[in-house]
């Protein structure tokens, strides 16, 4: 027995945002699953799935997941797994009460769009449908194609979703977590997971950061922490876009200021939690600035998309979680989630920066060699808010898929000027990945890891990529047919820590305390006083320090 | 469900207004909720638009499920929130009573009487209720017959009978069995366990402990007899050291080197465990079976299949108590100095797999202080139906317990108080004494309803049950089946003295507030944003 090799993780997803992003995860990972028999296949889906049996006896392969969402955020999709048991007709039958005294009160039933329909009635072949989703896609669920275990649906009666949701500051989570009510069944759920796994890795926890759910995911990390030790990576996100910009009124206008600053003190309250319960915290966005707005949305080349729906948004950050998380996923390696938390937090530095390059662009016709050399400014981008990856005295841990080994280099003979650059040396492209990085950084250390699978970005993920982008992925001259869907794409992204980062933690200390902290009574009311503020914002300034770099690495 | 006839923007109503507004929305939520009163009550089904069913018939429940965007809807919920926190009945009493209380007030109002003179009156109503409340009280013994009787009649308004009858039962006897002296019980040592099986519709009673999981070895035994337990939090699991992590700092040699370390140290936990088994149990006919809050990796669920022991790991920390209680023993939390007076008892242990799920049953203990409920049905919504059930009945005995006294049901408590408010009425001077009218008038709202939901007309019934009342000392309740007088004391209809005192007092502060129109504005309001 090997227990290097693999382990399990559990997810846990926390809010509308995050389950966005999740649901475009876990799509894009079920989508590979289709792949035919003879292609590689380097990721090990044990180490976020689970394997069951269902009432009538079939095998599931479902996601190790707990996510948690207000009521009626679900939209069409029934809380109850239709995977385990039978879709049940409503019948006074049922009732343990005499049927003549059952009142069966049905609400209309709620219609699923088109993607969702033709999920459901296996039979219609999907690739030939046009969808819309763009103006389908109200919640996550309809654009789910992942199918989930019983236990994966947490629904939060107190609070309805909506743009005027009333979970909205960082203290309300706290109280929801501490309830009897949802602490216990919530609780079970994750110790049943826990249970059922040989070798747990830890937990990857994603997290909306800027309402009430940034209280209650930060006292669900805390108790994993006390209850099965620290291994628990954290991706805070802020939503790209807020339903409260699209104010018409100067009162909503009004209004939506005042939920910008409850966003930046519930933003602080949470860091500065994950801070000190989390293993490892990369907070996402992809707008530039995050905290009192997501601000200007990060571009990528060849890739277009509409930061007001979380639809797209979503599946950009999806696209980097997936890349990312490879290092402890794959079948041949005994690295882990932990070994990635330490490797990346020197000197308590907890909160590191994420990047994405997407697609990963090469030429068709092109080498990465020339690729390479040919680049301009960094490999990736950041998606981290408020933060700039400098090039000194860095740690990087950069994942690169989807670029075959025959795509390095020519051979010798018709290497041509190839051969003149010191890269060609490389024998593979992690060895010139790893070249390049340590000629473009300084005193720093990077590590680079390299899989053959490229991103699946099949229907439902959102059409995002302009029209050279080919169907592998390969960038082309002219435009792609027009019939031809991309359907998986090479991605790069890294994770780095450095003093880009303390920017970042300075930032947002800058903006929480700027804020008038006594007018927001609902803070308050909730019991967090003065006093928590101001020790949450020192903290903040000292964690803010670590990341100073008179601290040689 | 959504309730429609509220205006969301009561507050800028005017005070006459707002004050009909709040009428209004009482009454339609007593509406929607009349129907749920009594043992002859409906139950509600609510079908969501994904197709999501939740079954119930608790006033609390179904006000939560509708979507409430009024303050004065908002109230009322908080109001029976708080009846259920507190007793775990009453809720639909509670709303009942409220709008009722807020229908009579109407009437009042209409004719010129200041909501202030009539909020005084509902107060020094609330005060004589709670002395009506104490004469009537009787009070019980704590034995099977008395708990089973009120906990039989909670249990009926909430199940078919026949089901009812078996929960109460199970009820009664598992808080028997765990209680000392005559103390209301830790229900958490009450366990509540449900297996959905498509087949079997069943609950009953496990003297001992089930726990959700069972063993992850092969090669572990399915069943022992006559156990040692040793229940412990102690990890048996290796783990990656901080310092053994990561890629950048260490050789492999190392790295190999470290494990092989951290692995020896754990290994030395598990030989700790089997060689007290082997001592006592090697030769005899005893067996040995751990539960572990903590993880058991294979490696020592190997070392402990090998020696026959049964081994779970990531045991409910709440179950460390309950095994401690059931079995004996206490909760390890180092086997520095392992032996056998730390070890709790079961006859047998067994493993029960249902689909992926698999259950442990620890029974046949020497006198458990904590036991099990177990529960089967064959969906979700069914299994939901019972545990809510099974709650309330369990709150229902403790309530018994603790009261030392039970209060006559059927209706009998209130057309008493009805009675004697009236006469009060006669002897306080003003026009205060208009607002205990009121009061007493509000009470009969819990038996006329009952007769309704029974088909008899709430008129006559209660006309019967007045006449009854004046007559005879006894209290006075209605009989469902045939609409007539009877005496609940004979027919074993009893509710919890505390229940109807928490209804007494919540329901005449929650009516004042509403009619007192400025104050609800802001009570409501504030009750919105928490
Ligand atoms: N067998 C019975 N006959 C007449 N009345 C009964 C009987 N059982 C219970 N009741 C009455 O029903 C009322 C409780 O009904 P229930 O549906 O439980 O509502 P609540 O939510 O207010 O507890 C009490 O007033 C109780 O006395
Ligand atoms: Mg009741």
């Amino acid at each position: 027995m090997n227990f290097n090799n693999c382990g399990d993780i559990l997810t846990i997803q926390f809010g509308h945002y995050a389950n966005c992003v999740g649901t475009h995860w876990w799509n894009i990972q079920e989508k590979s699953f289709n792949y035919s028999k003879n292609e590689v296949q380097d990721i090990n889906h044990d180490v976020l799935y689970r394997e069951g049996v269902n009432e009538k006896g079939q095998v599931t392969f479902t996601p190790r997941l707990l996510l948690v969402d207000l009521k009626g955020s679900l939209g069409a999709l029934p809380e109850n797994s239709q995977l385990y048991g039978d879709v049940i007709e409503p019948s006074e039958a049922q009732v343990e009460w005499e049927p003549a005294r059952v009142d069966i009160k049905e609400e209309n039933k709620l219609q699923k769009n088109k993607f969702q329909q033709d999920l459901e009635d296996e039979g219609n072949s999907q690739s030939v449908a046009e969808y819309n989703l763009e103006n389908d896609v109200k919640v996550w669920s309809d654009f789910l194609y992942a199918r989930f275990h019983p236990r994966t649906l947490n629904i939060i009666k107190e609070y309805q979703h909506g743009n005027d949701s009333l979970f909205s500051i960082y203290p309300m989570g706290g109280d929801l977590w501490k309830s009897e009510q949802f602490n216990e069944d919530f609780v079970d759920k994750i110790r049943n997971y826990v249970e059922e796994s040989d070798f747990l890795q830890g937990f990857q926890v994603l997290l909306d950061s800027t309402d009430g759910f940034s209280g209650l995911s930060t006292s669900c990390i805390e108790h994993l922490r006390d209850e099965y030790g620290k291994n628990i990576i954290a991706f805070p996100m802020i939503p790209s876009f807020y339903p409260d910009y699209k104010f018409q009124t100067e009162e909503e206008r009004h209004q939506s200021l005042i939920k910008d600053s409850s966003r930046v003190l519930n933003l602080a309250f949470c860091f500065n939690n994950l801070r000190e319960n989390s293993s490892l915290f990369v907070p996402l966005c992809t707008g530039k600035n995050g905290w009192r707005q997501p601000g200007e949305k990060r571009k990528f080349y060849h890739c277009e998309y509409d930061p007001e729906l979380y639809y797209h948004s979503g599946a950009i950050l999806a696209s980097a979680l997936d890349t990312l998380t490879l290092k402890y996923r794959l079948k041949h390696t005994s690295y882990t989630l932990r070994d990635l938390s330490v490797d990346l937090t020197p000197q308590s530095r907890i909160a590191a920066a994420a990047s994405l390059c997407l697609p990963f662009s090469l030429n068709s016709d092109a080498e990465l060699i020339d690729c390479l050399d040919h680049w301009e400014g960094p490999l990736t981008q950041t998606i981290t808010p408020n933060c700039t990856l400098g090039t000194d005295r860095m740690i990087q841990l950069y994942t690169l898929r989807g670029i075959s080994e025959d795509r390095l280099k020519r051979p010798s003979s018709k290497a041509g000027t190839q051969k003149d650059l010191p890269a060609y040396k490389c024998e593979t492209i992690r060895e010139m990945l790893e070249f390049y990085l340590s000629c473009t950084t300084f005193t720093s250390i990077n590590n680079v890891t390299v899989v053959d699978s490229r991103l699946n970005v099949e229907t439902p993920f959102p059409k995002i990529f302009d029209k050279f982008v080919g169907q592998k992925g390969n960038i082309f001259a002219s435009p792609r047919q027009p019939y031809a869907d991309v359907d998986s794409v090479p991605v790069m992204a890294g994770l780095h820590n450095g003093s880009g980062v303390g920017e970042m933690l300075e930032s947002l200390h800058t903006q929480a305390k700027r804020i008038k902290f006594a007018r927001f009574h609902q803070f308050k009311n909730a019991g967090v006083e003065m006093d928590d503020y101001s020790e949450c914002l020192d903290n903040l300034f000292d964690f803010r320090e670590c990341y100073e770099d008179n601290y040689f690495i | 469900m959504a309730i429609s006839l509220l205006n969301p923007k009561a507050e800028v109503a005017r005070a006459a207004q707002a004050l009909a507004v709040n009428i209004s929305a009482a009454k339609g939520i007593q509406d929607v909720m009349k129907s749920n009163l009594g043992p002859k009550g409906t139950v509600k089904m609510l079908v969501s638009g994904a197709g999501d069913i939740k079954i119930t018939k608790d006033g609390n429940v179904l006000l939560h499920e509708m979507q409430i965007q009024h303050p004065t809807a908002s109230l009322i919920a908080r109001a029976s929130t708080a009846q259920d926190d507190m007793t775990g009945d009453g809720t639909t009493s509670t709303v009942l009573v409220i709008g009722e209380l807020l229908k009579q007030a109407d009437n009042y109002i209409s004719e010129g009487l200041h909501p202030r003179v009539l909020a005084e009156g509902f107060d020094k109503a609330r005060e004589k209720t709670l002395e009506i409340l104490e004469k009537v009280k009787i009070p019980v013994e704590v034995n099977r017959e008395s708990l089973l009787d009120v906990c039989r009649t909670s249990l009926r308004t909430k199940v078919h009978q026949n089901v009812a009858d078996l929960l109460a039962e199970v009820c009664v006897d598992s808080v028997l069995q765990i209680k000392k002296d005559d103390k209301p019980v830790d229900l958490h040592m009450v366990e509540i366990m449900e297996m959905q099986h498509k087949t079997e519709t069943n609950t009953k009673l496990v003297k001992g402990l089930v726990l959700d999981h069972g063993s992850r070895h092969p090669d572990m035994p399915k069943s022992l007899k006559n156990c040692y337990i040793l229940t412990c939090n102690v990890s048996m699991e290796y783990e990656k050291s901080e310092v053994n992590s990561g890629f950048f700092y260490k050789t492999s040699e190392e790295r190999e080197k470290m494990v092989l370390a951290e692995r020896e140290f754990i290994e030395q936990r598990v030989k700790k465990v089997v060689e007290l088994k082997k001592k006592l149990c090697n030769g005899t006919d005893k067996s040995f079976v751990v539960i572990n809050q903590k993880g058991i990796d294979p490696m020592s669920l190997d070392l402990l299949a090998k020696e026959g022991i049964i081994a779970l790991r990531r045991a409910k920390r709440r179950n460390m108590e309950r095994l401690a209680l059931a079995c004996g023993g206490i909760a390890l939390n180092s086997f520095e100095d392992i032996q056998e007076s730390h070890l709790g008892y079961a006859g047998h242990v067994y493993e029960h797999v249902l689909g992926e799920n698999k259950y442990t049953f620890v029974e046949d203990c020497k006198n458990p202080s904590s036991v099990t409920i177990l529960i089967k049905g064959p969906n979700k919504h069914t299994l939901v139906q019972i545990k809510d059930a099974i709650r309330d009945g369990l709150r229902a005995i403790n309530n018994t317990i603790s009261d030392g006294a039970v209060v006559p049901g059927a209706g009998a408590f209130e057309i008493t108080a009805n009675k004697e408010l009236n006469v009060f009425k006669d002897t306080v001077k003003g026009k205060a004494r208009l607002g205990i009218a009121a009061y007493a008038e509000a009470l009969l709202v819990i038996p006329k309803v009952l007769a309704t939901n029974s088909g008899f007309d709430a008129q006559d019934s209660i006309v019967k049950l007045q006449e009854e009342c004046r007559l005879n000392p006894e209290p006075v309740g209605i009989d469902l089946t045939s609409g007539e007088p009877i005496n609940p004391k004979d027919a074993g209809i009893f509710d919890n003295y505390i229940v109807k005192k928490q209804i007494i007092n919540s329901c005449s502060v929650i009516a004042s507030n509403l009619i007192l129109v400025d104050e609800i504005m802001r009570a409501g309001m504030s009750s919105l944003k928490g």
